[in-house]
């Protein structure tokens, strides 16, 4: 085990090292330790239930389906891919090094033991929500926090014994993945026929979810139940569900440790395809990695000039949607602002459509960190092709407005038809998301371009979060002061569009020198 | 020294190797040559212990995932992967407490400084170059001072200077013994240094001849190499 502590150590050694030397970086880490110490603060000291109360029902329901999500996601991509706790850089050196593998293995888990904290960070981030709107016992924290340990140990070592038993035989993927699409469909037919019945979504939830074998059902009902136990206390469901991991989790664990092990060409794929993810989210092609691309659609690469980079993005939109341009980004949206919708208290004063809005606003911003304008710049072509940089600014970032245009159509249209708004309002909506959008898209550039490629992606991702925040800040004081002088909220959401166009052409104004040379972006 | 005996390997439906069978004897440089496709890198995989496979692969007798074998085996992969956060020096250490090596600080020191690297050895792994960080790759499997090593594609990404030490390097090893097993594409790079050739098509070992025998025949390698893949080739 010694080499591979050492390699822990020296790794976390250099890691504080590193930080210290470069002040960016220090101030960064500074921010998140600062952030993560005000969530946490919050998560714990905030009192329960601020809002309302919601209905037990609901919190179940939102939990159970949450872990459902991730352990469909994970685990099908682990028995197509397998899981893995390494990088490249240990399959190379200590793959082939005289080590026993369960020594590599166990190393590999107190590595994982590390990738919770990613996990646990953003669960942190949903707590203060969770308790604003459900009441949670002083303890409901910690043991949201523990499920979501429960859930990050147990799927890899999950995913690696169905791989293993997987690739043995042929038909064993196909069976396993059908498996799950089957599990995941009946819970969705479940679902929708409740809700036919009752027409009410805690009902359902209630219906669907708050049940004996939900509740004991192996990982995903004993992963919840953890959770659950925020609000409910320390039933015999959260008990059984505690063992159940545990035993789960030590079990495989002890099984794999001890066994003739040859797990390396269970991991060899998987880590390959996330050296490639890792390298694809690094280029900002993070929401496009992994999608299938069609090889034929009804679209010709056209243009001249500047304006073929926007046609060819125009292509790979089409290659990768599902539909036109609604591909896995319009899916996200647009599910995320109704759920969110579904949540919030019916008796709230804010109408239903600007809700939506402020949520998709949120979502586009998390979303629309990495641009498609920074696949652009990792490649050398745009810097080339003969035209001005506002001209080249312009069409790199065209298809990305258009983009948002869909899907500000898809959203509102849809929103405002289940909400009965008015055409106005529905008009203003669109206008806005597509205008933030564009806000958000030509502020990252404007980050690439004051920071370069910061050391670290997870800074870079803070800072331009930050700037977004800063620069919206005045928008939405002076929509506060409209809604306030109006009451009308058309006119306040004038006021956020208006704001952000003025941010549009300034940013874009700023920004369109970073095209004159490669090394303003490096 | 290396023995691959009958190598089958299948992926789902695919055959991606078929009963490959060669040896590589100490103070022999073989050479695995051929097309896309052909299995060279799950044959090269499959050596370096990293995959499931039928068939028998020893070295020096032992089963290619012993302790044992592992030990006196050297393996420079295709894409050189080191850890971000560890300096090239680290990833030295990290090798030699992995082998078990005793007095390795001279070698490693010897090793760096043949390649240009030894002002470097503070340097972390993601602030090298491809090239650099090939020559770390390349300073680790020679660390261990292996009785056979394994190159996949070793002068890509190298400047002239170092290719001219890895060939060097290269004899040196032949001479004191050890079996060396090169993969690449670029047939120039080890045209004057190869003992035996292995052309791989399909899956299948088309060619396993030393340069001896050929030199009787008066054929080049690299006419052999198209006469025997001239219909993969063709495809392509």
């Amino acid at each position: 085990m010694s080499p591979m502590l050492f390699i822990m150590r020296k790794t976390l050694k250099n890691l504080i090292k590193g930080v210290f030397k470069k002040p960016i970086l220090f101030i960064g880490y500074l921010f998140i330790a600062l952030f993560v110490v005000t969530m946490l603060i919050a998560s714990f000291a905030m009192p329960s239930g601020l809002i309302r109360s919601g209905s037990s029902d609901l919190y179940i329901g939102i939990i159970t389906i949450v872990f459902l999500f991730m352990y469909y996601t994970t685990l099908k991509l682990g028995v197509d891919k397998g899981s893995t706790y390494f990088r490249a850089a240990d399959v190379n050196l200590a793959f082939t090094a005289p080590i026993k593998p369960n020594h590599i293995l166990l190393y590999g888990f107190i590595k994982q033991l590390g990738g919770t904290v990613l996990f646990l960070f953003f669960a942190l981030c949903q707590i203060p929500n969770l308790k604003n709107n459900f009441e949670m016992e002083p303890y409901g924290t910690w043991m949201i926090l523990l499920a979501t340990i429960m859930y990050t140990l147990s799927y890899p070592l999950i995913s690696m014994v169905l791989y293993s038993w997987a690739t043995k035989k042929d038909g064993r993927k196909k069976l396993l993945k059908r498996s799950f699409d089957v599990l995941a469909l009946a819970i969705a037919v479940l679902v929708l026929l409740s809700l036919a019945r009752t027409r009410n979504i805690t009902e359902t939830l209630g219906d669907v979810f708050n049940n004996q074998i939900a509740k004991y059902f192996p990982v995903i009902g004993w992963t919840s139940s953890i959770a659950i136990a925020s609000v409910k206390g320390f039933t015999t469901e959260f008990w059984v569900g505690l063992i159940g991991m545990l035993s789960l989790i030590l079990g495989a664990a002890v099984t794999l440790y001890n066994m003739n092990l040859d797990y390396y060409e269970d991991v060899l794929e998987s880590t390959e395809y996330f050296e490639a993810a890792r390298k694809a989210k690094k280029e900002g092609r993070n929401m496009t990695f992994g999608v299938k691309v069609k090889d034929r659609v009804k679209q010709k690469l056209s243009g001249t000039g500047a304006s073929t980079i926007f046609y060819k993005q125009l292509l790979e939109l089409r290659k990768t949607a599902y539909v036109l341009f609604f591909d896995r980004s319009s899916v996200t949206v647009i599910i995320a602002a109704i759920m969110f919708r579904l949540v919030i208290p019916d008796n709230a004063q804010v109408p239903s459509l600007l809700m939506i809005l402020f949520f998709a606003l949120y979502m586009l911003l998390l979303l629309q960190v990495q641009c498609r304008i920074g696949m652009e710049l990792e490649k050398h072509y745009i810097f080339l092709i003969p035209a001005s940089s506002y001209e080249k600014l312009f069409f790199a970032t065209l298809g990305e407005h258009i983009k948002n245009l869909f899907d500000g159509i898809v959203l509102f249209v849809l929103s405002g038809i289940l909400f009965k708004a008015p055409l106005v309002i529905v008009i203003s909506c669109i206008i806005t998301y597509t205008l933030f959008g564009a806000v958000y898209t030509y502020s990252d550039v404007l980050t690439r371009r004051l920071f370069g490629r910061i050391h670290s992606k997870a800074i870079l991702f803070f800072v331009k979060v930050l700037i977004n925040l800063l620069i919206i800040v005045p928008g939405g004081i002076a929509a506060g002061i409209v809604i306030f002088i109006t009451q009308s909220e058309f006119f306040m959401i004038c006021a956020l569009a208006g704001w952000s166009f003025v941010l549009v052409v300034t940013l874009f104004m700023f920004t369109a020198g970073i095209l004159n040379n490669l090394e303003t972006v490096s | 020294m290396l023995k691959v005996k009958d190598l089958s390997k299948k992926y789902e439906k695919v055959l991606a190797v078929n009963k490959v069978s060669f040896e590589i004897d100490s103070g022999e440089i073989g050479v695995l040559i051929g097309p896309n496709g052909a299995g060279k890198s799950t044959t090269i995989k499959s050596i370096a212990g990293l995959l499931r496979f039928e068939g028998e692969i020893t070295i020096d007798g032992k089963p290619n995932k012993s302790i044992e074998a592992k030990r006196i085996f050297g393996y420079v992969p295709e894409s050189p992967s080191l850890y971000d956060s560890l300096s090239v020096w680290d990833h030295l250490e990290f090798v030699a407490r992995a082998y078990k090596l005793q007095d390795w600080t001279d070698t490693a020191e010897e090793l760096l400084a043949r390649f240009d690297m030894d002002d470097k050895k503070k340097k972390i792994g993601k602030d090298l170059s491809k090239g650099m960080q090939q020559k770390v790759s390349i300073c680790c499997a020679l660390l261990i001072k292996p009785r056979m090593v394994m190159f996949d594609e070793p002068m890509i990404g190298l400047d002239p200077k170092a290719i001219k030490e890895l060939k060097e390097m290269l004899l040196e090893l032949k001479a004191s013994g050890c079996a060396i097993l090169i993969s690449t594409h670029i047939l120039d790079s080890i045209a004057d240094i190869w003992d035996k050739a292995l052309i791989m098509n399909k899956g299948e070992i088309v060619f396993n001849n030393t340069r001896d025998v050929m030199a009787l025949s008066g054929e080049s390698l690299e006419h052999i190499f198209f006469s025997k893949t001239e219909e993969e080739v063709a495809a392509q």
